[in-house]
């Protein structure tokens, strides 16, 4: 935080200094590829011939748009990052991966900016690690709601999961949700019943440093059963396609960009609708989903003024005029707060369901790379479980696999102190316990505490209340004012802590 | 374990003097390796020797040598060019000009790398005036490690190369002691299209193995000994480097990554190979007997159209399978073709799990593989049937015997015996059958209980297609992928190696010519 | 066989005969089985690429409206492009491996030198080793030498090249059951060695040498993965199979797919009019070779 705030600073001057002189030394021209989804290459190249022509500084590009998916790009491009494209879209859940891989270019002081001033925080947050902003949001639209076929489902159905799968189990026709191949669809059912899966990066946004996740929990048992529904119904189709309404679909849970595939199947029958809710226990819970974003990426560049010259380029193409006129032609919603706001925007039908199904949706924040291929198994788990014991099972596997990701025995503890304060990354500290007990040192600060943590679990079952000797050695805040049972210490010094079952041990040394 | 001698083994039946032979080789096993290690420490000696009796030669050449030979070692060709042989001795030379060049120049730094395979990684730097972040990079692991290889390769050659030379010298001394004449370059040239003929015809295709396909398969497995994953790119990401037998330890070890419930990885590769022996197994067999039959059905004599029914079977080879498995697959989709027709007859009620049971999704990975496989099988066999003499049906047919009897006892041994080789490589080939798999399921339906850090793993994943998605996976661990690459090799080898010692016509390439 | 062989029968074989024609019926009733089930899938590939009312994947077979679209559309695209790339490979591969392979076997059944057992037991212990991995060590290799995105086809063409002395398996095998006993006469009457093998050997390896042309032909066009590789991301260097494959990703399959399959159409048609006319000799290249490796 502190090293960021001497680079803004020491920005600032330069720039006043300067001023506009450094500016007009890009201008030249500068032969770039760029990476887009098949059916907006025509549009890119125009944009870029439009940004050639009207940009005040004299960049001027020639650029060869290559049609590279979306889906695949942090693939393609972490083969071999020279050869990637130097301007690239992806979906959101590669931008971990593609940061770790040193595939994307940190954004400058003033497009930093620019850029968080010029959209929804959503996806500003979406394309930031740690402190750091890596990527241009381009949407904000990447989630998902409920097509149906209005000649197969009745309206008053639409709100209840149960009475949607009687529908087209009585109709023989399939019910598309993709539960068995995609966490993205999957995960949003553990969301409906409050579940959460929040993960931490370090400040550079390189590491991943730990996970409050509550999937396997009993709120996450109920999400199961949700989920047992589905993929136990032999017209469940684990599928996300808008086509499948031309195979014997009656109902996709899919996003916008399937909107006019779907109208040219169905036609008039066409019905969208936010998720359904599902019953357990006499509860109603609706489902949730995720709600994300596609971003734009610039490639790290060995030059800084064709650096320089690319931000430039990207700022252009994720502006409000760009997604505007991408939202015209392929009807991608905006993620820039002024093309939100414009009436056209406001009354996409596709966008209208969405934004019903946003109460219930959650911004999609920046998760593990393995956590998508972690999660999914967990459909054709709960698909293959007889009973709650099998339901639990699927859950604990899960579980386990996510705490495998942190490389650490199962039962290890690992102790974050927050030396200044929580919040701050910065002063935050990571100490991993060995065979239970831990020494460590504590400096001088206004917060000489921490949390022990079960990696994986966001635990507060070892903590302040379960020590039993050295309860001296710590300050006692109350239950209010530390609800997350937290060890805070009464003084800087060195200590042993040992942790046995439910009982923690301190020694000041 | 009961040896026979040989008048009781020849007394026993087919079936018993196979598993005989079989269960005699695993016993002989303990021996064998015993005898492997004899063998190597033979071939230790072996060497020692050789290469003691190298350097005596080397020497007794320098010493006994005249100035040309002696300035010879010094610069390769000199001697030839000296005693007129001008060709070789300019050949000599040229590459001793090329080798210290390339070591200058380049490969005397890859070399100095290789042991570190990098020291600087790249680095992010802020422009103030352009308000933008660059990239400094250094270091490439990669390239040393590569390049590295490549030169180890290129000194290998050299001293190859300045050993000939040495030899060279002291042959043309011997020669031109006894009074006779050197070769001269338009003799070697003429060779090269007679004597030496074989050198010619090998040359290119033997080059070309050597960077192709020796240097990659040697980086592999060198790459298994280090950390070269997505975030280790050795490049643009972090450096990689040594970390000797861990990813060896990650994957045979039971209790490593085995928190819970979910499988180690060792379980996990576990259960990949049974089901690829099982595939490998099922799939060879299936296409041969059915191919053998279809083939048989349409030599049968009465059948017309002969030509036409092979050429729509035929089909199938000729059409790219990227396109015709995509298809197959989109068939047997829940909502695929199939079900709706099976459905709309009212023969189901609801859609038959052709890819989401794992059962019904290895049964149906192997009956669209004889769809494909018949095909092939049918041609080959078709030739082999036509070559088995019909005397021998003839006298069966006198004799009484039925057609299935004419099979087992005429048209299987016989196929057996002459497509052997055949079947073995046919077995190998299936257990890295990677576009079948890929193409029709990609694994699908995936195994929860499979340790799935890596990418998740399928029931119907071989571990090639299983390889394949370890490094396409959110980590990209390409460490991981060539330790399964290498344990594949392994398990493939062996089971060559066994094969190769039951089955006797495998060895005897001479029998046919 | 004509019809007269069966309606010719000894008298006494009357039994023989009806049953006979009971096998026969039998077995035409099976072929024209297996018949349909091998054609169904290109039937239906055929008839998807005349469909004109959707563009996707759709659950019947028979197009509700015909039409050229999709034959069209491909023109439109980048296919030319692809097609003409994977034909230069295809056709220059086919050349260039033949020539490799011929080589590598014809010395291995000819000649007799010292390393000749040791080299057959080295390539066969290479081809153990998955070649999966080693993509990637040929990707920046190929990158090193500019073979790469753009210029993919010659680096694809190295490739296909490069290692195909390892499958001299089958064409060994053939001339192996070409008699030593021709080449040692020639020999004797002062040929050399190149002179035997193109006055002698090669006018005898012709099902051989069409076997391994025919199959070095097919094989770029149905390459995917490697062929990803090396084009990376850049249509002008794509293979057909790599550059449709794109055709069926999930935001693009509703438009595309029916393209996809017209372009399968016309991808199949080179490969299936060479195979049905070389035929004969496919089959007596492969029963010469394959099983005599």
């Amino acid at each position: 935080m502190k090293k960021f705030l001497a680079v803004l600073m020491a920005a600032m001057m330069m720039f006043t200094m300067i001023g506009t002189a450094g500016a007009t030394s890009l201008a030249g021209t500068y032969d770039i590829t760029v990476w887009v989804a098949e059916n907006a290459v025509e549009l890119t190249k125009t944009q870029i011939e439009n940004f050639n022509k009207t940009n005040e500084l004299g960049i001027v590009f020639n650029a060869t748009v290559e049609a590279v998916s979306e889906a695949d790009a942090a693939t393609q491009m972490i083969t071999d990052v020279e050869a990637g494209g130097d301007l690239f879209c992806f979906a959101q859940d590669q931008f971990a991966r593609l940061v770790q891989a040193g595939a994307l270019a940190k954004l400058g002081v003033k497009a930093a900016e620019t850029v968080s001033a010029a959209n929804s925080s959503g996806v500003v947050a979406a394309a930031t690690a740690g402190d750091t902003m890596y990527a241009y949001p381009l949407t904000a639209d990447n989630g998902y709601f409920m097509y149906y076929d209005k000649s197969v489902i009745p309206e008053e159905h639409i709100d209840s999961l149960e009475a949607l799968i009687a529908d087209c189990e009585a109709a023989q026709k399939y019910f598309a949700y993709e539960m068995q191949t995609s966490a993205w669809y999957l995960a949003g059912v553990f969301f409906g019943t409050g579940c959460v899966s929040e993960w931490t990066m370090d400040e550079e946004g390189k590491n991943f440093v730990s996970v409050k996740d509550t999937f396997n929990s009993p709120e996450g048992l109920i999400a199961a059963k949700g989920i047992e529904k589905l993929v136990k119904s032999p017209f469940h189709l684990s599928s996300s396609s808008g086509s499948e309404f031309a195979s014997g679909a009656a109902i996709v849970v899919t996003g916008t960009w399937d909107f006019n595939n779907v109208q040219g199947i169905l036609g008039d029958n066409m019905g969208v609708a936010d998720l359904p809710s599902f019953e357990v226990d006499g509860k109603e819970y609706h489902l949730g989903s995720f709600n994300g974003c596609k971003l734009m990426g610039v490639k790290p560049q060995v030059d800084a003024v064709k650096a320089a010259a690319l931000h430039q380029l990207a700022q252009y193409l994720t502006g409000e005029q760009c997604q505007l006129e991408r939202f015209e032609a392929l009807s991608w919603g905006p993620s820039n707060l002024n093309a939100q706001a414009s009436e056209a925007v406001q009354a996409n039908p596709g966008l209208v369901a969405l934004n019903a199904q946003a109460p219930y949706s959650v911004p999609q924040g920046q998760i593990h790379g393995s956590w998508w291929d972690i999660a999914k198994v967990i459909g054709d788990d709960i698909k293959a479980a007889t009973d709650e014991a099998g339901l639990q099972q699927a859950l604990d596997n899960y579980y386990d696999k996510i705490a495998a990701l942190f490389k650490l025995d199962n039962n290890a503890l690992l102790f974050v102190g927050a030396w200044n304060g929580w919040n701050n990354a910065d002063e935050t500290d990571t100490f991993y316990f060995k065979d239970g007990v831990l020494t460590l040192d504590v400096p001088e600060s206004d917060y000489m505490g921490g949390r022990i943590v079960n990696p994986g679990k966001w635990d507060t079952d070892k903590g302040f209340a379960q020590v039993v000797t050295g309860a001296e050695l710590i300050q006692d805040l109350g239950v209010e004012a530390n609800p997350d049972n937290n060890i805070v210490f009464a003084e800087p010094g060195n200590y042993t802590v040992t942790v046995n079952g439910s009982e923690i041990t301190i020694v000041k040394n | 374990m009961k040896t026979y001698s040989d008048l009781e083994y020849l007394k026993l039946s087919k079936g018993k003097k196979f598993l005989y032979k079989i269960s005699r080789f695993f016993c002989s096993i303990p021996q064998k390796i015993l005898g492997l290690f004899v063998a190597l420490w033979n071939l230790i000696k072996k060497g020692c020797s050789k290469v003691k009796e190298e350097a005596v030669d080397i020497f007794s050449t320098f010493v006994n040598g005249d100035w040309k030979t002696k300035v010879s070692f010094l610069v390769m060709g000199f001697g030839n060019i000296a005693r007129g042989q001008i060709l070789r001795g300019l050949l000599f030379l040229l590459f001793e000009v090329v080798f210290i060049g390339y070591m200058v120049l380049a490969g005397g730094y890859w070399l100095s790398m290789l042991p570190s395979l990098g020291k600087v990684g790249p680095s992010e730097e802020y422009d103030f005036v352009l308000d933008a972040y660059y990239t400094v990079y250094n270091d490439n692991s990669f390239k040393i490690l590569l390049y590295g290889v490549l030169t180890i390769f290129f000194i290998i050659a050299f001293i190859y190369t300045w050993r000939v030379n040495v030899r060279q010298n002291k042959l043309a001394e011997q020669i031109l002691a006894k009074g006779k004449k050197l070769k001269s370059g338009k003799d070697d040239l003429r060779s090269l299209v007679d004597d030496q003929f074989h050198k010619t015809l090998m040359a290119l295709p033997l080059t070309g193995i050597l960077i192709f396909t020796v240097l990659p398969i040697v980086f592999m497995i060198l790459v298994a000994f280090t950390n070269y994953d997505g975030a280790h790119d050795g490049y643009y990401s972090n450096l990689f480097g040594w970390v000797g037998l861990d990813n060896f330890n990650t994957m045979l070890n039971w209790n490593v990554n085995s928190g819970g419930s979910v499988q180690s990885y060792a379980a996990t590769f576990g259960e990949v190979l049974s089901w690829t022996l099982m595939w490998a197994f099922f799939a060879t067999f299936t296409n041969y007997f059915l191919g053998m039959f279809v083939a048989m059905a349409i030599n049968k004599k009465g059948i017309n159209l002969k030509k036409l029914w092979r050429t729509v079977l035929v089909l199938t080879i000729a059409i790219p399978q990227f396109i015709s498995l995509l298809y197959v697959s989109k068939m047997f989709a829940k909502n695929g073709i199939i079900n709706g027709f099976l459905m709309s007859m009212g023969w189901i009620t609801e859609a038959l799990p052709f890819w989401e049971d794992p059962t019904w999704a290895r049964i149906t990975v192997i009956i669209t593989n004889v769809w494909i496989g018949i095909p092939y099988l049918m041609l080959i066999t078709t030739g082999i049937l036509m070559n088995i003499p019909q005397d021998l049906y003839e006298s069966a047919r006198i004799d009484g015997a039925n057609p299935w009897q004419q099979y087992t006892k005429i048209t299987l041994p016989y196929m057996l015996f002459v497509t052997g080789p055949y079947l073995l490589t046919s077995f190998t080939g299936n257990m890295n059958n990677f576009n079948v798999i890929y193409l029709l399921t990609g694994g699908a339906p995936t195994n929860p209980a499979a340790s799935s850090a890596a990418g998740t793993v399928g029931y119907t994943d071989l571990l090639i297609t299983w390889l394949f998605k370890i490094t396409q996976g959110a980590e990209s661990q390409y460490y991981l992928a060539s330790v399964v690459g290498i344990l594949v090799f392994v398990v493939v080898a062996l089971i060559s190696l066994v094969v190769y010692n039951v089955l006797p016509s495998i060895k005897n390439e001479e029998d046919f010519q | 066989m004509s019809e007269k062989n069966i309606t010719n029968p000894m008298k006494r074989h009357m039994g023989l005969k009806t049953s006979r024609a009971i096998g026969n019926t039998a077995i035409y009733a099976l072929l024209i089985c297996i018949s349909i089930i091998w054609l169904v899938p290109f039937v239906c590939i055929v008839l998807q690429s005349f469909r004109v009312e959707l563009k996707g994947p759709v659950g019947y077979v028979l197009p509700k409206q015909w039409g050229l679209d999709n034959y069209k559309a491909l023109f439109q695209t980048d296919f030319p492009r692809w097609y003409a790339n994977t034909f230069i490979a295809a056709l220059v591969t086919a050349v260039l491996q033949t020539i490799i392979v011929l080589c590598m076997s014809y010395t291995l059944s000819r000649f007799r030198f010292k390393m000749r057992k040791p080299l057959m037991r080295f390539m066969l212990i290479l081809g153990m080793f998955p070649g999966m991995l080693t993509m990637i060590i040929l990707y920046r290799v190929l990158k090193d030498l500019g073979m790469t995105q753009a210029n993919a086809v010659p680096g694809l063409i190295l490739v296909y090249i490069a290692s195909s002395g390892m499958g001299y398996y089958v064409s060994k095998g053939f001339f192996d059951t070409i008699p030593k006993s021709l080449d040692e006469a020639a020999r004797v009457d002062g040929a050399t060695r190149f002179q035997v093998l193109k006055k002698i050997i090669l006018p005898l390896s012709k099902p051989i040498v069409i076997y391994t042309i025919l199959t070095a032909f097919m094989g770029p066009w149905g390459d995917y993965v490697f062929a990803q590789y090396i084009s990376f991301g850049t249509s002008a260097g794509m293979n057909v199979a790599v550059g449709m494959y794109r055709w069926l990703n999930k935001d693009q399959i509703a438009a595309s797919y029916t393209m996809f399959c017209a372009g399968g159409v016309l991808v199949a048609i080179p490969v299936t009019v060479l195979f049905m006319c070389l035929q004969k000799y496919y089959v007596e290249g492969v029963t010469g070779g394959a099983v005599k490796g």
